[in-house]
C-alpha cells in the first residue's frame, strides 16, 4: 500500500488514526478496510492499533448489525480506492476519477471540467503548456477560467487538421489561452502534410522551426486519448485520409497527438509519421507533466496503452474507465471475499448430479426419449437425426413454421412442435445453434407450398445458421420469411431493441404463427402477425443459481452463495448486475417495474403473463412470484388475459425465474386461444 | 522441397482436436465468464469430428480442397452455433487458396493462416477490436502475409503469426465486446479474454508447432 503520498494531507499519522469520514466509529472503519480495500485482518489490526480477534469481532458485528448490508460504495469512496490503485499500478504522479453517473450531462464535458479545475490548479506563473486536440480538450478549454497568472504560454501540440470539425487544435489551444489569460501559440503548419521532403522543407521555415522550439520548452502537456474504433472521432478529423488502417496501422489500438501506439504502448510507424508535423511520442514523453484526460468504454484500450507506454504522469478519468483499464490489469475492485466471507450461509453450488450416461450422446438420447414419449404428436424427419416434424402439422397450402435453438430450454423448442404451433423444429447441441442442415430438412418438411416462416431467438449463432439454412433453402425453391425474437430487456437498452436477445416470450411468439398458419393465412401476413407478437413480448429473468454444465457437471458460471443475477440470460448470461438475494416480492416487483416501464400500458390494457421456471425453481415459488405480478398489474389497471405458469423454457437446472408479459389486442387475444396440441402446450377445441 | 499433402491435412487436423480436447475445460471456463460456457465443447467436438471425417476419406483421392471442404462440412453439422459458421467458412476459403491439387509446398502453408482470416471475417462481419476469435487471426494474418512477401522460411513465419495471435488474443482482455453473446454484457465484457481470441491462438500454436515437426521429420 503507498499510503505515504496521501499522509502528507492529514496531519495525524494516518496508520493509527481513522479517516474522519468515519468518525469514531471503528466498525464501519474496519469494515470499509476488509470489504473496500481488501485488507486482511492483520493488516486491519495494524492499521487501527487493535488485536486481530477485536477485528474478527468488529466484522463480525458489522455483520450482524447490517453495516455491510448497507453498502459502504458511495462513489466518493470507490473512487478513492480506485484513485489509489491507479496511481500504483501504473506509477502516476496523480490520478482524478470523476463519477461515472452524470445524470443528463455528457462525459466528455464532465471530464473537461474536472480537468479543466486540475489543469487551473496545477498552472503557475510562467508556465508553457502544450495542448492537444479533440472534443474532450475543447470542452476542458472551454471550461477554464483563469486565475492571477503572467507570463503563461499555451502551445499546440500537432499542426492544423481539417477545419470541419469544431474541436480542431487550432480552437483548443486558442480558447485555452484566452481562458487562462495565456499567449498563444500556434504551430503555423497542417499536422498531416503529402510527403515527408515538403515537412522536412516547411519544419526549416524560421516561423515554424521558433514554434516547434518553444514546444520542446513545455513544462506540461495536457493530452486527450482517442480510439481508433470505428465510432472514434479520429476518422473524422482527416488524418487517415488516403491510408488504409488495414495496411499500416493495424496494430495501432489509439492515438495520442495523431501518433499511433499498440495495446502494450509502443509506438506503431506507418506512412504517416515522417508527413506528421508536432511533437512525436518521444517529445512528449521529455515533457515533465503529461496530464492525460480520457474517459468512456470504447477507449479502456486505448488509455491503457498510453498508461502502458508511459506516455501519461496523470490522468483524469471517470470511475467506470478506471475500473475497467484496472480489471484488464488484473485487478479485482470488489473483493470476492464480499460474499464468500458472509457466515452462516448455503455453500456455493460445486457439483450437481445427473442422469447421463455419456454427456456427449445426451442431447441424440434426449431426442429418443421426446420422440416416443410424444409418439402420436411428434415424428421424426428421414435422414436428419436433429430434426423433428408434427405429425398433425404440416399440410398442403399453409405455411410451415419451423423453430429451433440449442437444446437444454427443454421444453423448448420440441415441446411446441404440434397442430396448431410449430410444424417442424431443429435442434442444436446444448446452448449452441443447430447447424443449417438440421434447419434446411426441417424447412423442407414443414413446407406445404406456401413459403416457410423461421422464428428463432436473437443470437448470432442462430442468425448465421438460419441464414444459410434459409439459403439453401431458396435454392430449392421455398420462400422463406424470418422473425427474430428480441424479448429479453435485461440484454440491451430500449433505443437498441434489435440487440437483444430472444428468450421465453419466445413461447407466445411460436403460438401466435402457429395460429396464424393453422387458420392458412397467406406467408406475409404469418410473418406480420408474428412480429407484432414479438415486438409485444417483455421478458425478463432473475437467477439465483446457476445451471449446471452437461458436459462438466459443474456450474456454467459463479454465483455468491447469497446474490442473485439480475436480468440473467437463457444460457446464464450475466444480466443487468448482481445484488444480494431477495424476497419474492421485491424481486417481483423488480420485475414488473422494468417490464411496465419499458411497456408503458395504457389503463385497461390486456395482456398474456408467462411466469418460466428457469429449470430447478419449484411451482410452488412460481406461484408465489405470481401472487404478486397480478396484485402489482391489477393496481396499474392491466388485466390479465391468460397466464403461462411452470417449466416453459428452461436453462438446465438454473435456479430461477423470467417474467414474460405480451401486450394484446383482439387479434392477437384470439391467435393465443386458437386449437393447439403439442407436448408443451394444448389448447382444447371448445 | 517439404509439401503439404492431403493426408499431413489429416494429421494436422488430429493435432488441432488433441489441443481442443485439452484445452476444453478452460475455454469452457473463460466463455462461461462471459458467455454460455459451452465453446470448449465446441471446439473439442468440431474439432475431433473433422479429423474422423478426414482420416475415413483418406486413400479415396481426394485432394486439399476436398479435405478442407470435408472438415468445413463436419465441423458446421458437429458444432452449429457461431464457431461453426465462423469456422466453416474459414476451411472453405482455404480449400479455394489451395485448390484442388495432391500437395502444396510447405512454404505455402502460411496462406493458411491468411484464408482462415478471410473466412471468419467474410461470415462473421466483425472488426478488429470488437473481441473476438477476429483480433487474434487478423494479427496472425498479418505477419503471415509480410513474411510470405519478405520469403521468410514457414516454420519461423507461423511460430511468428503465433506469438501475434497470442499476443492478439490476450489484447482481448481490454476490449469491449462489440459482437458475438458477450457483446450484450457492455462493459462487464472488459478485462475477461475473449474465449474464441484464445481457442484460435491455442490453433495457430498447434499450426506452427506441426510445421516444425513436420519440417524436422521431412
Amino acid at each position: 500500500m503507498a499510503t505515504r503520498g496521501a499522509s502528507q494531507k492529514s496531519p495525524a499519522s494516518p496508520e493509527r488514526t481513522p479517516p474522519t469520514r468515519f468518525g469514531e466509529d471503528n466498525l464501519l472503519w474496519a469494515a470499509w478496510l476488509y470489504y473496500e480495500e481488501g485488507l486482511t485482518q492483520a493488516e486491519i489490526a495494524e492499521r487501527m492499533g487493535v488485536s486481530r480477534p477485536s477485528i474478527n469481532a468488529y466484522l463480525a458485528d458489522a455483520r450482524t448489525r447490517g453495516i455491510v448490508s448497507i453498502e459502504i460504495e458511495p462513489d466518493r469512496f470507490r473512487a478513492l480506492t480506485l484513485t489509489q490503485a491507479m496511481q500504483d499500478h501504473f506509477g502516476l504522479s496523480d490520478c482524478f476519477v470523476i463519477p461515472s453517473d452524470g445524470h443528463d450531462r455528457p462525459l466528455i464535458d464532465r471530464l473537461g471540467a474536472a480537468a479543466a479545475q486540475v489543469l487551473a490548479r496545477m498552472t503557475k506563473s510562467g508556465d508553457t503548456i502544450a495542448v492537444t486536440w479533440g472534443r474532450t480538450m475543447l470542452a476542458m478549454a472551454n471550461s477554464v477560467e483563469a486565475g492571477a497568472l503572467t507570463d503563461v504560454r499555451v502551445i499546440q501540440a500537432t499542426g492544423g487538421t481539417t477545419a470541419k470539425i469544431p474541436w480542431t487544435p487550432e480552437a483548443c489551444t486558442s480558447r485555452l489561452a484566452e481562458n487562462l489569460g495565456a499567449r498563444c501559440i500556434p504551430l503555423s503548419a497542417p499536422a498531416i502534410v503529402s510527403a515527408p521532403e515538403m515537412r522536412d522543407l516547411l519544419l526549416r521555415e524560421p516561423v515554424l522551426a521558433e514554434q516547434m522550439e518553444a514546444l520542446s520548452e513545455a513544462d506540461r502537456i495536457v493530452l486527450g486519448i482517442s480510439s481508433l474504433r470505428p465510432e472514434s472521432t479520429i476518422h473524422t478529423s482527416g488524418f487517415f485520409d488516403g491510408i488504409s488502417i488495414r495496411d499500416h496501422y493495424h496494430s495501432a489500438v489509439g492515438s495520442i497527438a495523431g501518433r499511433m501506439i499498440a495495446a502494450n504502448g509502443a509506438r506503431v510507424d506507418g506512412p504517416l509519421e515522417r508527413r506528421t508535423i508536432g511533437m512525436d511520442l518521444d517529445m512528449i514523453r521529455n515533457v515533465p507533466e503529461r496530464m492525460a484526460v480520457a474517459g468512456g468504454m470504447d477507449k479502456v484500450q486505448a488509455i491503457l496503452a498510453a498508461l502502458r507506454g508511459g506516455y501519461v504522469t496523470a490522468l483524469v478519468t471517470d470511475a467506470d474507465t478506471a475500473r475497467a483499464v484496472l480489471t484488464s490489469e488484473g485487478y479485482e475492485d470488489r473483493p470476492r471475499r464480499r460474499s464468500d466471507a458472509t457466515p452462516a450461509t448455503l455453500p456455493e453450488r460445486t457439483r450437481v448430479k445427473k442422469f447421463l450416461n455419456r454427456p456427449r450422446d445426451a442431447v441424440d438420447e434426449a431426442i429418443a426419449g421426446a420422440l416416443l414419449a410424444h409418439e402420436n404428436l411428434l415424428a421424426p424427419i428421414e435422414g436428419a437425426p436433429r430434426a423433428i416434424r408434427a405429425l398433425h402439422g404440416p399440410r398442403k397450402g399453409k405455411v410451415g413454421v419451423v423453430i429451433g435453438g440449442g437444446s437444454g430450454h427443454e421444453p423448448g423448442f420440441l415441446g411446441y412442435v404440434g397442430r396448431g404451433l410449430a410444424d417442424a423444429v431443429a435442434v442444436g447441441n446444448i446452448f449452441a445453434s443447430p447447424p443449417p442442415d438440421p434447419i434446411l430438412a426441417a424447412t423442407l418438411a414443414a413446407d406445404g407450398g406456401a413459403g416457410v416462416l423461421h422464428i428463432f431467438g436473437n443470437f448470432s449463432g442462430d442468425l448465421m445458421n438460419f441464414e444459410m439454412a434459409a439459403e439453401m433453402a431458396k435454392d430449392r425453391g421455398v420462400a422463406v420469411r424470418t422473425v427474430v425474437t428480441t424479448d429479453d430487456i435485461a440484454s440491451a437498452p430500449v433505443d437498441t431493441r434489435s440487440a437483444r436477445r430472444g428468450v421465453a416470450g419466445n413461447v407466445f411468439v411460436f403460438k401466435v404463427a402457429g395460429a396464424a398458419s393453422d387458420r392458412m393465412l397467406p406467408l406475409d401476413q404469418c410473418a406480420e402477425l408474428t412480429l407484432r407478437a414479438a415486438e409485444r413480448c417483455f421478458t425478463m429473468g432473475v437467477a439465483l443459481e446457476p445451471g449446471v454444465s452437461v458436459d462438466t457437471g459443474v456450474p456454467s458460471f459463479r454465483m455468491g452463495p447469497d446474490e442473485m443475477e439480475i436480468g440473467v440470460g437463457v444460457h446464464g448470461e450475466p444480466g443487468i448486475m448482481r445484488s444480494s438475494v431477495k424476497s419474492a416480492d421485491e424481486t417481483a416487483d423488480l420485475i414488473v417495474d422494468r417490464i411496465l416501464n419499458e411497456m408503458n400500458p395504457s389503463d385497461g390494457a390486456e395482456v398474456a403473463l408467462l411466469v418460466n421456471s428457469l429449470g430447478s425453481t419449484p411451482q410452488l415459488e412460481l406461484y408465489i412470484l405470481n401472487r404478486r405480478l397480478r396484485q402489482r398489474l391489477r393496481a396499474r389497471g392491466v388485466t390479465v388475459h391468460m397466464t403461462l405458469l411452470g417449466h416453459c423454457y428452461t436453462s438446465l437446472d438454473m435456479a430461477g425465474v423470467s417474467i414474460t408479459l405480451m401486450q394484446l389486442d383482439a387479434e392477437l387475444k384470439s391467435l393465443l386461444g386458437h386449437p393447439c396440441e403439442s407436448p408443451a402446450w394444448t389448447v382444447a377445441n371448445v | 522441397m517439404p509439401c503439404f499433402t492431403r493426408s499431413d491435412l489429416t494429421t494436422l487436423f488430429h493435432a488441432f482436436a488433441a489441443r481442443m480436447a485439452d484445452e476444453r475445460t478452460f475455454l469452457g471456463e473463460l466463455d462461461g465468464e462471459i458467455g454460455d460456457a459451452d465453446h470448449g465443447v465446441a471446439m473439442a467436438n468440431g474439432f475431433d469430428a473433422a479429423a474422423q471425417a478426414l482420416l475415413r476419406a483418406e486413400g479415396s483421392g481426394q485432394g486439399l480442397a476436398g479435405g478442407f471442404n470435408l472438415a468445413a462440412q463436419e465441423l458446421l453439422n458437429a458444432v452449429g452455433a457461431t464457431t461453426g459458421p465462423l469456422y466453416a467458412s474459414a476451411l472453405t476459403r482455404a480449400g479455394e487458396v489451395f485448390g484442388e491439387v495432391a500437395s502444396v509446398p510447405l512454404a505455402r502453408l502460411p496462406e493458411l493462416v491468411i484464408a482462415i482470416c478471410e473466412g471468419v471475417e467474410r461470415r462473421g462481419q466483425g472488426k478488429p477490436g470488437d473481441k473476438t476469435m477476429l483480433d487474434a487471426w487478423g494479427p496472425a494474418a498479418h505477419v503471415a502475409a509480410r513474411g510470405l512477401n519478405a520469403s521468410v522460411g514457414p516454420v519461423v513465419l507461423l511460430r511468428e503469426a503465433a506469438q501475434a495471435a497470442a499476443k492478439g488474443a490476450e489484447d482481448t482482455r481490454a476490449m469491449m465486446a462489440a459482437r458475438g453473446r458477450a457483446a450484450r454484457l457492455g462493459p462487464r465484457s472488459i478485462g475477461h479474454l475473449d474465449p474464441g481470441a484464445v481457442s484460435a491462438a491455442a490453433l495457430m500454436d498447434v499450426l506452427a508447432e506441426w510445421a516444425r515437426h513436420h519440417e524436422e521429420i521431412a
